[in-house]
């Protein structure tokens, strides 16, 4: 499917025919379904697909908080390092 | 893997969305400058600033504190070298995430990727896969955040999955960008972010931690 789901026919995809379409959908849709008119008619009449593109949408909004780190940071050997090998790679470089 | 003048090292088409996610930090500007010009204490400013994000980058990516700190030094490393080709047109931070990503993935393939394309080895095994358990429970969810869980869910997903979730849902990467970093199709990496969201649903609910995630974005 190419199209972003213009051409899906709602009114007669079962639940599991849904599920294939998601990730296209999700796709297209910026990540957010449950939010368009043109999925609420099939979402209230199948409330497992509700729970599942609720619970995606949830889990994808989620992740954006894992962008800003946790505590976790490398240790000083890191920088200790890097600062060697860039007095090592200056002292090359000088004639 | 080219980093210099491959399609996923130029700035020919900024995201607005990763400028949003990556605003300009104070003082950044100035230090990246001054770092072109040799400055070494300007250097030091631009890693203590980005440390933490280039190494969690490379922890999620590597699952490995050992690799990820190796990684961490070349990004920074590499950094250095081409801090001159920075032009400023998407946010520094952005590039900066995407010199490392291609860094990880050259290194990846360098552990034994290099002969099979990464869009049949990021593939999982049948046992990893999600289950499809459709319409198995109940939809109603109610509780309150747990980052930690999340994390460890991500954690624990198979690389291919992990790869595709943190560069698309945590990094803001777009698929197009996804793929060509991956060197698999879009169709592929919306299969692979969907197939990881389904794994990540089904850890959560297996430690009961979905509806704490729910109420944490609400």
């Amino acid at each position: 499917m190419n199209d972003g789901g213009a051409s899906l026919d709602l009114n007669t995809m079962t639940p599991s025919q849904f599920e294939e379409h998601l990730p296209e959908l999700f796709a297209t849709h910026n990540g957010r379904i449950s939010d368009d008119p043109a999925f609420s008619s099939f979402l209230n009449h199948h409330p497992d697909c509700a729970a599942l593109v609720r619970d995606l949408e949830y889990i994808a909004e989620a992740a954006r908080s894992l962008l800003e780190p946790a505590q976790a940071e490398p240790s000083d050997a890191v920088w200790n390092s890097i600062q060697g090998k860039l007095k090592i790679a200056a002292a090359g470089d000088e004639p | 893997m080219h980093l210099e003048g491959s399609p996923s090292m130029t700035q020919t088409k900024p995201s607005p969305g990763l400028f949003k996610r990556n605003p300009p930090i104070v003082g950044e500007a100035e230090a990246i400058e001054s770092a072109k010009n040799g400055d070494a204490e300007a250097f030091s400013k631009l890693y203590a600033l980005h440390k933490r994000r280039v190494y969690t980058l490379c922890l999620r990516m590597l699952g490995n504190v050992s690799e990820a700190e190796d990684m961490t030094q070349e990004a920074f490393l590499h950094l250095f070298r081409k801090i001159g080709s920075f032009r400023g047109e998407s946010a520094f931070s952005t590039w900066l995430h995407r010199l490392t990503v291609n860094l990880v993935l050259m290194h990846l393939r360098k552990k034994g990727l290099q002969l099979v394309s990464l869009e049949e080895t990021i593939n999982p095994s049948e046992e990893d896969a999600p289950k499809r358990d459709f319409g198995s429970r109940d939809p109603q969810l109610s509780g309150s955040v747990d980052r930690v869980a999340l994390e460890r869910a991500v954690g624990s997903l198979p690389p291919g999955y992990r790869m595709v979730f943190v560069l698309h849902d945590v990094e803001g990467f777009e698929h197009n960008e996804i793929a060509t970093m991956l060197e698999c199709s879009t169709g592929n990496s919306k299969s692979q972010l969907h197939k990881a969201r389904l794994k990540l649903r089904e850890l959560l609910r297996q430690t009961e931690h979905l509806p704490e995630l729910k109420e944490a974005v609400q």
